[in-house]
């Protein structure tokens, strides 16, 4: 099944005409494929958003444009049509939870990236600390939580809680976090640092003036992975929430429930979407002139 | 000031400029520490309990295999089956999908505002919530949704198709967008790390398109290929959100069963069925360090990124 894999026209000027157009259509295909899954993973997202403004999203069909639901989501929520729509949907406190471990994970995952990625690169034989700091991401996020959850909670009989949440969510984006930071770090010039020594700079003006701002696109991108990733985990969150609910859980229970809080639930996923989406515009266009 | 250089032969540490910073070791090592408490012994943890077991939240020291016998006799096989080979056919979609579109980004690609907001594409989806991107395909696809009745308009059916959700077909459409960045970025990035000489030199030494892609291009690439296939079989092994808005309940997952036997206090049953997953996972592991081991390692990778 190689039909659309291609070497690209990258001299195409020198090829018969007939090769040229075969290669044409193979690197057309190739990027027309691509762009049909994204248009998979955005066409759910655009969709949501309007069926948010519809009067019956459970029909599947927009249109009768109303703000109704993002009024019931925070203040009307049972008031109308008795229990037909949301009627417990209570959305303020899993939200406040939920920034709360956003920027404790965030925070952590800063200073841990910062601590880890300024050491590692000066490390001959750093394959096997990458190896175990990049363990999570080898293994399914279920899999992970529940090993927490019956380590601590089961094994040693630790009471689960906010601790265990913020544990379990630094664990799941400290790796990503990690990896952007290695991405700056290991173009780091170790020399500038023996410079600065010679030049009669102390331990720690080494490291905030010379590391902390080099190394600064790599701390800004473990907060904004550690930040986002919190915000939106689902799996380790179900076996560390002991009476705690994330803004995620609460959607995610509630949409298995009740069918009827799914207009409440398109409004809040469409929000947390949108702000997803606008930190990360905010990330890349950072990132984009950090560079420059 | 004394710089060391006696442990150039092979010791831990390169370089001279450590034992100047003897905080960044204590750091390292105390964090290495912590991260064996939290993610590896309780890794370690699951595979000794799923010998044991339980009563009530107390385990009792005796060792057997009774959690894995229970856990097959109450169907456990036909869900890992059924896990697998619904992860492992999307993967290989993923990657006949990926391949050639990462191919053609990296090296086909002219236009550079497109592969701007190409990548834009690829990332954000990362940092979406997956309960908010799957929801909406539920009043997309179902009996009275969208595209029923679209069908039924055009007339290309007389009845709804039933099958458009909870189904074995759903899963499948709603894995597909989920794990396509994380297949295309690995492989992408490894594609665009070979030199543009490399492939002109297959071209003058007179290889055609075909041989260049097998002889070079793929070899080059294969780090990227096996980072791709385990970020999109490993989480898809466990994916939460799907099976459960897309399968309805038709389609049960690994990720169903683990909720329901930690809710039904049947840790040691949950702990089987992970270390399974986990010996999959360290079968996989083992293939990605053969497969990196002609690059160098890992740590090389990075390296590589400063070319």
């Amino acid at each position: 099944m190689t039909a659309h894999v291609d070497m690209p026209p990258v001299l195409s000027s020198r090829m018969p005409l007939g090769q040229r157009i075969a290669e044409n259509w193979s690197a057309w295909g190739s990027a027309a494929l691509g762009y049909i899954v994204l248009g998979f993973i955005y066409f759910p997202i655009l969709w949501l958003v309007i069926l948010s403004v519809s009067a019956e999203p459970l029909t599947g069909f927009p249109g009768d444009w109303t703000l109704q639901w993002y009024d019931d989501m925070f203040f009307g929520s049972g008031q109308r049509e008795g229990e037909a729509y949301g009627g417990n949907f209570r959305i303020v406190k899993p939200l406040l939870l939920s920034l709360l471990l956003a920027v404790i994970t965030s925070v952590a995952c800063m200073s841990a990236s910062l601590a880890v990625g300024s050491v590692l690169p000066r490390i001959r034989r750093r394959g096997p600390f990458l190896m175990t700091f990049l363990l999570p991401l080898m293994v399914p996020g279920i899999v992970a939580g529940m090993s927490i959850f019956l380590f601590f909670r089961v094994g040693l009989h630790f009471k689960m809680g906010l601790w265990s949440l913020a544990l379990a969510h630094f664990i799941w984006a400290f790796p990503f976090a990690l990896l952007a930071m290695m991405v700056v770090a290991s173009r780091f010039d170790q020399r500038l640092l023996e410079a600065a020594s010679d030049l009669g700079a102390s331990k720690w003006e080494r490291f905030w003036q010379i590391e902390v701002p080099i190394l600064k696109p790599g701390i800004f991108a473990a907060g904004f992975f550690g930040f986002l990733l919190s915000f939106n985990e689902l799996p380790f969150s179900i076996f560390m929430r002991a009476g705690q609910t994330t803004l995620p859980l609460y959607l995610w229970i509630q949409s298995g429930a009740h069918n009827t809080s799914v207009p409440l639930i398109f409004a809040m996923s469409t929000l947390i979407t949108i702000a997803s989406i606008f930190l990360t515009f905010v990330a890349i266009k950072v990132g984009f002139s950090e560079k420059k | 000031m004394t710089i060391r250089h006696g442990d150039r032969s092979g010791g831990l540490f390169g370089g001279g400029l450590l034992p100047q910073l003897p905080g960044g070791i204590w750091t390292l090592s105390g964090f290495t520490t912590f991260w064996f408490l939290g993610v590896v012994l309780p890794l370690i943890g699951i595979v000794i309990f799923s010998f044991l077991q339980t009563k009530g939240v107390k385990i009792q020291w005796d060792w057997s295999f009774t959690a894995y016998e229970k856990l097959f006799f109450y169907g456990g096989g036909n869900l890992l089956e059924r896990t697998i080979r619904i992860a492992a056919t999307m993967t290989v979609i993923e990657l006949l999908l990926a391949f050639p579109f990462a191919l053609w980004l990296a090296k086909g690609a002219k236009n550079n505002t497109l592969k701007l907001i190409t990548f834009t594409a690829l990332t954000v989806p990362f940092f979406l919530s997956p309960v908010a991107r799957v929801i909406v395909w539920r009043s997309v696809m179902s009996i009275q949704g969208l595209v029923n009745t679209a069908l039924l308009d055009v007339g290309i059916v007389s009845e709804p198709v039933e099958w458009l959700i909870f189904s074995d077909f759903a899963v499948h459409l709603g894995l597909l967008g989920q794990y396509f960045p994380a297949m295309v970025w690995p492989i992408f990035l490894s594609i665009s790390l070979i030199d543009n000489e490399y492939l002109e030199a297959s071209k003058d030494l007179g290889g055609n398109r075909w041989r260049t892609l097998y002889h070079i291009i793929l070899p080059l690439s294969l780090p990227g290929i096996v980072a791709g296939i385990v970020f999109c079989f490993v989480p898809m092994l466990g994916d939460t959100v799907v099976p459960q808005q897309m399968g309805g309940g038709n389609v049960l997952m690994i990720s169903h069963n683990v909720y329901n036997m930690i809710g039904a206090r049947n840790f040691t049953m949950a702990a089987a069925l992970a270390t399974i997953v986990l010996g999959i996972m360290l079968a996989f592991q083992v293939i990605l360090w053969a497969a990196l081991r002609p690059m160098g390692g890992l740590s090389n990778v990075f390296a590589s990124l400063n070319r």
